[in-house]
């Protein structure tokens, strides 16, 4: 597989190569303008279409710098982003509140985020609720039908993954020819964190996923739906994801999709096989007392 | 680099003590440990120990040995997940677990 | 001795995860699931030679408080620090679904069900978030927790627990956030990036991490409760989170609506008037903060006594 230039720090680029060519409209979503351009720079929220389809784009956007919140830099997600992202997914779901599901607008993350703001300021204040509220509003477009597709092109790193991707209902990345950095920590720290050697580490990744760094670790986790191995792949690659979510979304089989979805195809590829286990051990365990918690009547 | 398992079982002729119900005490925090006792017929303890410590295997033995014999202990079935706990942290959870046991 | 009347006056701060699971709930009705009994460990510590726990360091289960079933999940701070990993996470996940399909069930089956009857989530935090040694497992279970939560909304009030040694930070400080109602101790603390990680990113000049007050200052009860991001600022004992949530257990779910922080336009709304606040404060230190709110002893305010504390404090408003 040979190396290409990476997309690191290019998310307005992948806009272009994403949408419909000039379709894109920043700062608006529905109903709602971002007008003050010194709101959540990091943040790029707007609306495109895509093959025809309206759809929301948020899009990190790594060259900013919030001056009023200078831990947010780079691609960081500070306060004013992660509440900025959540108004363009309310935005969406409030313009298309009447419309049948297949109506519904896809939402499309482009993901290039290394963390949230992690400032004093942000702790006074409550960092963790903006991101927060930035999750809960994407589960909640998801699960009343709206497509979510994340694309990841460039890093996808811990808890910012977990904010800006993983409410996702699929998610897409390029693959390690661009350098696409999807973990919780570089393996070096996590030796170091966790006390054990390098090489150690290195020899058990190659059979286990659940700790090493990478989009094929993940894919094999279930955390990602597909590899793209070329730019001019993502746009095809969305385009076809969105129908098949749509199309799943119809069939009522929202169960194969999102977070809980990503469970299933993380057992089905081998990545993620205790979690199934638990989860049968705990229904079992629980339906057998389950009546006992039943109101007497 | 696995994790260490260790498994024994005690001959204990003169015990009379036994476990009426299956008890769990502790955690397996840092130098600690946790325990399972669960009933099992007079004559011997079998022992399962999980720890990432290697080169103590005779040390455990003894531990174990001095509990049963302290308690009169006639027969059980112990497993401990063990974090690096010293012999005299591994002989107050056991004890702990014991009483816990009995007391229920 | 684990006995529920000599559990009820301990330090909660000081109690076991199971030791807090059995108390918050009534005496004698707490039914363990995926308990040390099934000993289920990661198969992943064993793999790096590192300790194991029969319930991974989480304890989960159900029990009932009045006529209210409660899910509880408990995180044990003292196994590697609360992480959550792919069995504890899955735990996790399992106890909310377990509840929502409870919920389902049991409207469907009795239409007089009242609002008591209905199920409940408590969750008592203590934990970092994602366990590093199977940390790609732990970030993909954090999210299916967010998405239970979301599948909650309107059905099952989920209700957090906050009075630990550790806390609730990290991808965790996220689902803390995103619960219906939070109950701190203010010995409790809760965030997002812990005071290491803000030392190495601001300088110690701008926040010094080895200073315990300025810690809890910054992310501890008091202040959370002033910040109205802890809804409720209980004593430090089993009995103190288990009253307030005898309160809680009962109401309607609408009613936990009105306690939420975040998780609708108007609430969003309402959080960036705070984010405007802090951009034109930029308050050096949280009693910046305190003093905006109306507090006139300020600096003074972690020092005075609990009860008076709770009885006099002015709590911010925008």
């Amino acid at each position: 597989m040979e190396m290409q230039e990476s997309m690191m720090g290019r998310g307005r680029e992948a806009i272009d190569m994403i949408v419909d060519a000039g379709s894109f409209q920043e700062n608006t979503v529905g109903a709602q303008s971002f007008d003050d351009p010194d709101f959540g720079p990091g943040a790029v929220v707007g609306t495109a279409t895509l093959d025809g389809m309206t759809c929301t784009m948020i899009v990190s956007d790594a060259d900013a710098f919030n001056e009023k919140f200078p831990v947010v830099y780079a691609g960081i997600i500070g306060m004013e982003e992660g509440y900025k992202m959540a108004q363009a997914v309310y935005a969406s779901i409030e313009a298309d509140a009447e419309k049948p599901l297949a109506e519904k607008r896809p939402l499309v993350l482009v993901v290039d985020t290394p963390g949230n703001g992690p400032g004093k300021v942000e702790e006074i204040f409550g960092m963790n609720k903006s991101t927060a509220a930035y999750q809960l509003a994407l589960a909640e477009a998801r699960l009343k039908g709206h497509a979510i597709i994340a694309m990841v092109i460039g890093r996808a790193i811990s808890g910012a993954f977990l904010c800006h991707g993983l409410q996702a209902d699929s998610i897409l990345s390029l693959d390690a020819n661009y350098g696409t950095m999807i973990h919780v920590m570089p393996l070096t720290s996590v030796s170091r964190i966790i006390k054990k050697p390098l090489e150690k580490l290195e020899e058990i990744s190659k059979h286990s996923a659940v700790f090493a760094a990478g989009p094929r670790f993940f894919y094999s986790l279930g955390g990602v739906g597909a590899l793209v191995d070329n730019v001019d792949g993502m746009r095809p690659a969305i385009i076809a994801r969105i129908q098949e979510v749509q199309t799943a979304k119809a069939e009522g089989k929202q169960d194969t999709l999102g977070p809980w979805g990503r469970g299933a195809l993380g057992a089905e590829r081998g990545g993620r096989v205790e979690r199934p286990k638990i989860l049968a051990l705990m229904d079992r365990e629980f339906a057998a007392v389950a009546e006992q918690y039943a109101p007497a009547r | 680099m696995a994790l260490h398992t260790l498994e024994f079982e005690l001959e204990t002729t003169s015990g009379t003590a036994s476990i009426p119900a299956p008890t769990h005490v502790g955690v397996t925090g840092s130098s600690d440990l946790e325990v399972i006792l669960e009933p099992a017929p007079a004559g011997k303890v079998a022992v399962r120990i999980v720890t990432p410590v290697t080169g103590f295997d005779e040390l455990w033995k003894r531990v174990v040995k001095k509990f049963t014999d302290e308690t009169a202990l006639a027969g059980a079935r112990i497993e401990i997940n063990d974090n690096n706990a010293t012999p005299a942290v591994v002989l107050l959870r056991l004890k702990q677990a014991l009483t816990q046991a009995t007391a229920a | 001795m684990s006995n529920w009347k000599n559990l009820q006056s301990r330090s909660f701060l000081e109690s076991s995860a199971r030791d807090r699971a059995l108390g918050l709930v009534d005496e004698g009705t707490f039914t363990e699931l995926a308990g040390p009994f099934d000993r289920v460990t990661s198969p992943h510590l064993a793999l790096l030679g590192d300790a194991v726990a029969f319930d991974d360091g989480i304890v989960t289960g159900v029990g009932r408080i009045g006529k209210t079933p409660v899910f509880v999940i408990s995180q044990e701070g003292k196994f590697i620090g609360g992480s959550v990993g792919e069995i504890g996470g899955a735990k996790m996940v399992n106890t909310i679904k377990l509840a929502i399909d409870f919920h389902d069930d049991l409207v469907a089956k009795y239409p007089d069900l009242s609002d008591a009857e209905k199920p409940v989530v408590v969750i008592s935090f203590e934990t970092g978030g994602v366990r590093l040694h199977e940390a790609n497992a732990g970030l993909l279970a954090h999210a299916e927790v967010m998405d239970q939560l979301q599948k909650a909304r309107g059905k099952v009030p989920v209700i957090a627990v906050i009075g630990s040694k550790v806390g609730a930070f990290g991808g965790m400080g996220f689902v803390a956030a995103a619960t219906d109602a939070i109950i701190m101790s203010e010995f409790g603390r809760l965030g997002l990036t812990g005071p290491e990680v803000i030392e190495q990113e601001m300088g110690k000049e701008e926040f010094d991490a080895s200073d315990r007050a300025l810690v809890y200052r910054t992310t501890g009860g008091r202040h959370k409760y002033i910040m109205g991001d802890a809804n409720f600022l209980v004593e430090d004992t089993i009995e103190g989170f288990r009253a307030k949530l005898v309160d809680l257990a009962p109401l309607p779910v609408a009613d936990f609506e009105a306690m939420r922080r975040i998780g609708s336009p108007e609430k969003v709304e309402h959080q960036l008037k705070l984010v405007a606040l802090a951009a034109e404060m930029q308050p050096k230190d949280a009693v910046d903060v305190w003093a905006k709110a109306g507090n006139e002893n300020a600096p003074g305010l972690l020092d005075v006594p609990f009860a008076e504390f709770v009885g006099s404090v002015k709590r911010l408003s925008v």
